[in-house]
């Protein structure tokens, strides 16, 4: 069972982020929603979902992005299991090295 | 009543999504406004003329209010269809996707409907208020030169009323705009009558 998604997605401007948010977070299994806008063209936004619950339905997830206008462009983080594990930093991280 | 409230909350977003809320503002006073004025040059022009019969007058109103109405709702309806289709389409290539399954698709759909029967309805609205003293003249509740000065009152009334609305709209001088569609229509009859008088 998926606990937290984070997903990169392109948007129209309408729905605005805050009827996306809205509807994301009506969804079964969906205990919380963040929904940050990282980049605004002419006609579309890119967001980034945080999506966080204790059975998150990717597939529900999916079909209310779809029916909102919306396309998922990747999926950039999944937590699931019995607890959320963290991202832990490595030797080989980049990020680490420095 | 749940499904009421969850058709009510979808009208909504529809109506968020395509940010329709002014354009129908828009459409109903310019219509409305229209209604208005047309059934004000009808009036004044059987009163110039002495049409002493109310159903010649509620015929001809009720007649102007069909074409109006009719005029609006499909007008209305092509215009807005065309343009949402447009709209749609040009987010269809922008995001590289098929959108007629979202409800960017439905909305549109919707808000070309709502917007021909906001645009079908208000000059019927607006109009039938100015036929009310006729129609009741047909009743005998009133005498004929009676049902002209309630009809000038009330369509002057309805010019001022939309001018109160616009101002409100507008955030600034209610009364001024009020007062500018009332000179509107107080000038189309004072035109209407010179003529007659030539």
């Amino acid at each position: 069972m998926i606990k937290r998604l984070v997903l990169d997605v392109l948007k129209p401007h309408n729905p605005s982020v805050v009827e996306l948010s809205e509807s994301l977070s009506h969804l079964e299994g969906v205990e919380g929603v963040n929904v940050i806008i990282y980049e605004i063209d002419q006609q579309v936004e890119n967001v980034k979902i945080i999506i966080a619950g204790s059975h998150i339905d990717f597939e529900s997830i999916k079909k209310k992005l779809t029916e909102m206008g919306a396309t998922i462009h990747s999926v950039d983080e999944v937590a699931a299991g019995k607890r959320i594990v963290e991202e832990v930093r490595t030797p080989q991280d980049k990020s680490a090295r420095m | 009543m749940k499904r009421v409230r969850a058709l009510f909350r979808r009208i909504k977003l529809y109506i968020q999504i395509t940010q329709m809320k002014p354009i129908a503002r828009r459409y109903f006073i310019k219509n409305g406004f229209d209604g208005s004025m047309t059934l004000l040059g009808i009036i004044v022009g059987s009163w110039v003329v002495g049409v002493t019969k109310p159903e010649i007058i509620v015929t001809a109103g009720l007649g102007a209010c069909l074409a109006m109405g009719l005029s609006g709702l499909f007008g209305a309806y092509m215009t807005e269809r065309a343009e949402r289709t447009r709209h749609l389409k040009t987010l269809e290539a922008t995001m590289l996707t098929d959108l007629s399954s979202s409800v960017l698709s439905d909305a549109s759909d919707f808000v070309s409907v709502y917007a021909a029967f906001v645009d079908g309805a208000s000059p019927i609205l607006t109009a039938v208020i100015s036929l009310i003293p006729f129609i009741l003249t047909l009743t005998g509740t009133f005498v004929i030169w009676d049902a002209y000065i309630v009809s000038f009152i009330l369509t002057l009334g309805t010019l001022f009323c939309l001018g109160l609305y616009l101002g409100r709209i507008a955030k600034e001088n209610m009364l001024l705009y009020g007062g500018i569609t009332l000179a509107v229509g107080v000038l189309t009859v004072v035109i209407a009558l010179l003529l007659g008088a030539i």
